[in-house]
């Protein structure tokens, strides 16, 4: 399965071959109908075409709503949820057609740090053996440097090596995001897909953990994919973001051209919808309510998917403009400044 | 409300009388560890047509407070203080006499959508069941009538139609304004919404504030919004109570939190939130440490262990409110130093790190009390580790 190698839209300034290759990666799961034989009557189409590119040393964010497929893109990009079709190269090496033996080396590179981290860790196994089990797998140390190594990632996350020997229920919540990150970083991984991270944390505490990643990145030089649904918090720590919307990109550019100059109205209303912690400018604001909810990714619908939901759709297009949403999918090429996929995008200035 | 026999207030007071006047409520609960002092000394008043947010971490005793005013506590807990809705006492009365008040007096918007419907009853029923309830004159069919004007006006499409579907056939966006009808159902005085948006998607978060705004005009209903999320307060409070292990630590109203915050803690929640509309990139300054056990919490102030501008003083007695301007009260002893134009979160954070590093950068583990004592280990950074 050779991947065509083109350009990803919206392919980083930055200079160099991407780490990360993802081309039209689509993850179909089955629709079982009940009865005797469970035959497939129907596919949800949880990530269906998403083409990215991962640099070394940036953070890519991905982000959308729940239900847009952006976890099953992590996923499936780690082979952790074999790809219905699409390519994910890493270094130049097709990762979608490997075994699960042939995974193993190359899972040494690419880690994953999960979003609960209640739910993330072995209750029954003390922090030393969760951050100790990669490198014994792996068998890339014992003895006193197991002890060393383990040691040396506690600290590098923030904790006390002195605490190796508890449970993971003796610490708060922040704490075990920390030895979730230790715990990825064992093996010395070149890129690391954050799958909301931050979500299922209190806000001061979700700071010492955003600003332990930043750290961490720029010290290791490490490329993340950065999943949340938390746009805040990905102007944040992104230098690029990509916008996902039932299972496709929408649009994706630098951080400060996507906030300041969004060209897609998903994009527009998703920001528009964030409120801002400043009592004077939530005042002066006005939203873009979008109509309903979510349709379903099993019958996504004709055409361009938002236009269910678009308020463009609804309210400014006219009726041959409005065939043409219906009839032919926009297709995520520049259009202006950056990659959208809309027929008529056009920036407006949320923020 | 008009069947309890109490000599009701005379029910339309003038203005500036409180609808609720919560005083001095304490909350315990008797534990295998020890009793957990759950709230301890809230007090707050809500006028008519008046939004107040409760904001405040995981475990600050916001839910069980509003919980307490609805007497929706499990019998095991103990609550002291008063509660006076429209003059009267709630609290110590029976399940039926609040059940009066409740949905018809003060309203209830839980967080999760997706357990707060009854999952066996079509919705259509469960809003005639709450209107029923409170007025026994009304016909099943004014009953389905109002409901289906009530669904309408939440924005749900189809809404004679839709009553008849099950809460499991709503997505959660839809379930939550389902929700909110019933609360506006009877046109309550108050509306309790407790993490109203939380279980939300962003963009339907919006939307739902835009209900909740529908609902308070409709019903004219004062509000009080418990939430974590301090973009949603800043756009709908009028008034903010911070609310820290149990008790509130800074009352002002919503420009007074947000532009000159006299309390450390507030301060720090502002600067740890990463902002939509920052320009630069604007390191976040975190809070140290984690919220004190409320089994057995420390003298003095509870936020001193991680508060940059602690005193030995602040060990001594846990400080009162204390009023600092027209309306806003800071339980600090250095408020007046917070007091200065443009003051933000880095400035005190850092020079704080300097004058002082911390004890506790390292945070031992919370959950066991034993354990949560500052046990004298070298504090690890990330900027000393390798």
């Amino acid at each position: 399965m050779s991947a065509p190698v083109t350009d990803a839209p919206g392919a980083s300034r930055t200079a160099g071959e991407p780490i990360v290759r993802v081309r039209d990666l689509r993850k179909y799961f089955p629709i079982k109908g009940g009865g005797l034989i469970r035959r497939t009557v129907g596919m949800v189409k949880a990530v269906d075409g998403v083409s990215l590119d991962l640099y070394p040393g940036e953070t890519l964010g991905l982000v959308g709503e729940s239900g847009c497929g952006k976890s099953t893109t992590g996923r499936a990009i780690l082979h952790l949820q074999p790809a219905t079709s699409g390519s994910v190269q890493f270094l130049g090496q097709e990762l979608t057609s490997l075994s699960r033996r042939a995974m193993r080396p190359l899972r040494r590179q690419i880690q994953i740090v999960f979003q609960d981290p209640y739910a993330s860790l072995n209750p029954r196994l003390p922090v030393f053996d969760i951050v100790a089990e990669p490198l014994i797998i792996h068998r890339l140390a014992k003895g006193q440097a197991l002890r060393d190594r383990v040691a040396d990632l506690l600290r590098l996350v923030g904790l006390n090596p002195e605490h190796a020997n508890r449970y993971p229920y003796e610490f708060s919540g922040g704490q075990r995001q920390r030895i979730g990150v230790a715990r990825a970083l064992a093996l010395d991984p070149k890129v690391l897909v954050l799958d909301e991270p931050v979500s299922a944390l209190d806000v001061s505490i979700q700071a010492g953990v955003v600003n332990l990643l930043e750290d961490l990145r720029d010290r290791l030089g490490l490329s993340f994919l950065f999943i949340a649904h938390d746009l805040s918090v990905v102007r944040h720590t992104a230098d690029r973001v990509a916008v996902m919307y039932l299972g496709k990109i929408m649009e994706i550019a630098d951080k400060d051209e996507l906030f300041d100059r969004p060209a897609h109205p998903y994009t527009q209303a998703l920001l528009s919808a964030i409120p801002v912690p400043d009592p004077n400018r939530e005042r002066q604001r006005k939203r873009i309510l979008l109509e309903g909810d979510l349709p379903s990714p099993a019958n996504p619908p004709s055409g361009c998917r938002f236009r269910t939901r678009c308020p463009k759709y609804a309210s400014q297009l006219t009726d041959t403009q409005r065939e043409q949403c219906r009839e032919q999918e926009p297709a995520l090429v520049t259009r202006g400044e950056h990659p959208v996929a809309c027929h008529f995008a056009e920036t407006v200035q949320i923020i | 409300m008009q069947t309890i026999s109490e000599p009701t207030v005379a029910p339309d007071r003038a203005d500036g009388e409180p609808l609720l006047q919560v005083t001095d409520l304490e909350v315990k609960f008797g534990t295998e560890d020890g009793v957990v002092h759950a709230v301890r000394g809230v007090s707050y008043s809500l006028s008519p047509g008046e939004t107040l947010g409760i904001v405040g971490e995981s475990g600050s005793g916001k839910s069980v407070t509003s919980l307490a005013v609805m007497g929706l506590l499990p019998a095991t807990a103990r609550i002291t203080g008063s509660v006076l809705f429209r003059g009267r006492e709630l609290l110590g009365r029976s399940d039926r006499e609040l059940s009066q008040v409740r949905g018809k007096g003060i309203a209830m918007i839980f967080q999760d959508p997706m357990t707060s419907l009854n999952p066996v009853y079509k919705i259509g029923f469960q809003i005639d069941e709450t209107l029923r309830q409170h007025d026994r004159s009304l016909s099943r069919k004014a009953a389905r009538a109002r409901t289906v004007d009530l669904l309408r006006l939440v924005g749900i499409p189809n809404a004679a139609e839709r009553a008849n579907s099950y809460p499991h056939e709503f997505s959660g966006g839809m379930r939550q304004r389902v929700v909110i009808a019933i609360a506006m159902a009877n046109e309550p005085d108050v509306i309790i919404a407790d993490e109203p948006t939380t279980a939300l998607d962003v963009t339907v978060q919006a939307q739902i504030l835009e209900v909740l705004k529908t609902a308070q005009q409709e019903t004219g209903a004062a509000t009080v919004l418990i939430t974590h999320d301090l973009g949603v307060v800043a756009g709908m409070a009028d008034r903010v109570l911070v609310m820290y292990a149990g008790r509130p630590v800074e009352v002002g109203t919503v420009d007074d939190i947000y532009y000159s915050p006299g309390m450390p803690y507030t301060l720090g929640l502002l600067g740890s939130l990463p902002r939509l509309d920052a320009r630069e990139r604007q390191r976040l300054t975190p809070i140290p440490g984690s919220p004190p056990s409320l089994i057995s919490p420390p003298p003095g102030c509870p936020f001193g262990p991680r508060c940059p501008m602690h005193l030995d003083l602040c060990d001594t007695a846990e400080p009162p409110l204390a009023i600092v301007g027209p309306g806003h009260q800071v339980a600090c002893v250095r408020s007046a130093e917070l007091a200065r134009p443009e003051v933000s979160a880095i400035d005190v954070y850092a020079e704080a790190a300097e004058a002082r590093p911390p004890a506790v950068a390292g945070p031992p583990a919370v959950a066991s009390p034993a354990l949560s004592q500052p046990n004298g280990s070298t504090p690890t950074t990330v900027e000393e580790a390798q």
